[in-house]
C-alpha cells in the first residue's frame, strides 16, 4: 500500500544511500507522544505497596529500594527510547533492531523485581522472546530475500508480491507479536502490577500498543 | 531477477535448502523443548533456535544479511545471558542465598596454566598485533586473560592497572578519526586504515583485559 495512504502527507525523505528515512504525521505524531510517556514514567515516582495482614489491625508495607528503583527506571527509559526510535525509523532492519532491544528490556524490567513467581513469570518470557527471535530476524531476511531491499521506502514501491513475501511478512508478524507483543501477558501473570514500583511496568504496554501499531503499518505496506 | 549476473547459478540455488535446513533444525528444536523437561535443558534447547535464525539470515548471503547476523547474534548471546541470570537468581532465592556472579567457586586446576604460560601470553599478544583489528584484539585479549589467570592460579600479585577503561576509551576515538579521515581525504586510506585496524585492536584487547580485571576483583571478595 501507498506510504500516503496510511500516513498521511509524505512531509520528506532522507536518503542516506540504501537506507532513505522518511517522515509522514502519523510517525511524528508516534514519535512525540511515546517521548512525551517515557519522560512522565521517568519522573514519576513508585508507590509503596501495603499489604493487609491477617487476623490483626496491622498492615505490612513493601517498598523499593534505590538500586532496584535505579535500575528499573533506567530500563524503562531505554525501552522508551527504543520505541521512540522504532517509531521514526524508516528501515525494516533498524526496526527488527529496536524490536529485539525492547525484548531484552522487558525481560531485564520485569525480571528486576525479586519475587519467584515474577522470576518465573520472566524465564518463561525470556525463553518465548529468544524462540521468536527466529520469526523476527528470519523474516527480515527472507524479505531482503525477496525484495532485495530493506528500506521501506523502496519496498512499498515494488507493485507485485511473490508468495515468499507474504510468508516472511507473517513470519515477521510472529517475531514481532513473540518479542513484545506478549509481554503484557507474562506483566499480568506474574500480578505484576500490585508488586511495588508498579509505573514502570507501564512503559512495557505502552511499547507493545505502539510496537504492534507500526508493525501493522509496516505489514500493510510491504503486502497490501 | 535480484541475483547479479556475476554471482554463479549454484549459489543462487542453494538458497532454498539452507531455508529448509533452518527450520528443520528450528522444529527439532522445539520438539525437544515440547518434552517435559528441567528448566536448565529448555534453555540449552532454545539457544538451538537462535542457531536455526542464524543460519535462515546467513543463507541471504549478502553483506546486508552479515549486518543482520551480527546484531542476531549479539540479541541471542544477551537474551541466554539475561535468561541464566533469571534462573541462577531464582534458585538462590528458593535456597535463600544472595546470588552472584559466580556461584560455584571457580577452580583451575590445570597444567598448562604453570608450565608454560608466559610464552603462550606473549604468542597470544604478539599474533593478535599482527592480525590488528577486531579478531587480533581478541586474540591478544585472550593473550592478556591468559596471563592474569596464570599469575593468580600460581599465586603471584597482578600487576594492577586501573587505566585500562581509559585505554579502550582513548583507542575509540583512534578507530572513529581514522574512519572520519577515510571519507574525507580518501586519499590517505593508508593511513586512515591503520589508525581503524590499531584503534579496534587496542580497544577490544583492552576490554578483553577488563574481563580479567573484574574476575580478579570477585576473586577478592571470597
Amino acid at each position: 500500500m501507498d506510504i500516503t495512504t496510511l500516513g498521511g502527507s509524505l512531509l520528506g525523505t532522507i536518503p542516506l544511500g540504501d537506507i532513505v528515512l522518511y517522515l509522514t504525521p502519523f510517525h511524528l505524531f508516534m514519535f512525540g507522544s511515546i517521548l512525551i510517556f517515557t519522560v512522565i514514567i521517568a519522573i514519576s515516582r513508585t508507590e509503596t505497596q501495603v499489604e493487609a495482614i491477617f487476623g490483626g489491625m496491622k498492615e505490612k508495607k513493601v517498598s523499593v529500594d534505590l538500586s532496584e528503583f535505579k535500575a528499573r527506571r533506567f530500563l524503562a527509559i531505554v525501552c522508551g527510547v527504543a520505541t521512540a526510535g522504532a517509531m521514526i525509523t524508516g528501515d525494516l532492519f533498524n526496526f527488527i533492531l529496536f524490536v529485539a532491544l525492547i525484548g531484552i528490556v522487558n525481560i531485564g524490567i520485569v525480571s528486576a523485581v525479586k519475587q519467584i513467581s515474577v522470576l518465573d513469570a520472566a524465564f518463561h518470557y525470556g525463553l518465548i522472546a529468544m524462540m521468536s527471535s527466529l520469526p523476527l530476524f528470519g523474516g527480515g531476511a527472507m524479505i531482503l530475500a525477496s525484495t532485495g531491499t530493506l528500506s521501506l521506502f523502496a519496498i512499498s514501491q515494488i507493485p507485485h508480491t511473490s508468495l515468499m513475501l507474504l510468508f516472511a511478512t507473517i513470519m515477521f508478524g510472529i517475531g514481532v507479536a513473540g518479542e513484545t507483543g506478549i509481554a503484557p501477558f507474562f506483566a499480568t501473570k506474574a500480578e505484576m502490577f500490585r508488586t511495588p514500583g508498579s509505573p514502570f511496568i507501564l512503559i512495557i504496554h505502552l511499547s507493545s500498543l505502539f510496537i504492534i501499531i507500526r508493525t501493522i503499518e509496516i505489514i500493510l505496506l510491504i503486502v497490501a | 531477477m535480484l541475483v547479479p549476473e556475476f554471482v554463479p547459478q549454484i549459489f543462487a540455488s542453494w538458497y532454498m535448502p539452507a531455508i529448509y535446513t533452518g527450520f528443520i533444525i528450528a522444529f527439532v528444536g522445539l520438539i525437544g523443548i515440547a518434552v517435559p523437561k528441567r528448566d536448565i535443558h529448555v534453555l540449552i534447547l532454545t539457544d538451538i533456535i537462535g542457531l536455526a535464525m542464524l543460519v535462515i539470515v546467513g543463507a541471504v548471503g549478502t553483506d546486508l544479511a552479515e549486518a543482520l547476523i551480527l546484531p542476531g547474534l549479539v540479541v541471542e548471546l544477551a537474551e541466554i545471558l539475561a535468561i541464566s541470570e533469571i534462573l541462577i537468581s531464582r534458585e538462590m532465592r528458593k535456597k535463600d542465598k544472595i546470588p552472584s556472579l559466580f556461584p560455584t567457586p571457580l577452580t583451575l586446576d590445570m597444567e598448562i596454566m604453570t608450565t608454560a604460560p608466559n610464552f603462550l601470553a606473549i604468542v597470544l599478544i604478539g599474533y593478535g598485533v599482527f592480525l590488528t583489528g577486531f579478531t587480533g584484539g581478541a586474540v591478544a585479549g585472550s593473550g592478556i586473560l591468559v596471563y592474569i589467570f596464570s599469575r593468580k592460579v600460581r599465586g603471584l600479585p597482578i600487576l594492577i592497572i586501573d587505566g585500562i577503561g581509559a585505554v579502550s576509551g582513548i583507542s575509540w576515538c583512534l578507530w572513529i578519526i581514522g574512519f572520519f579521515l577515510f571519507f574525507v581525504t580518501p586519499q590517505f586510506w593508508l593511513l586512515s586504515l591503520f589508525l581503524a585496524a590499531c584503534g579496534l585492536l587496542l580497544k577490544v584487547a583492552s576490554k578483553m583485559g577488563l574481563i580479567g580485571v573484574l574476575m580478579r576483583e570477585e576473586y577478592n571478595k571470597k
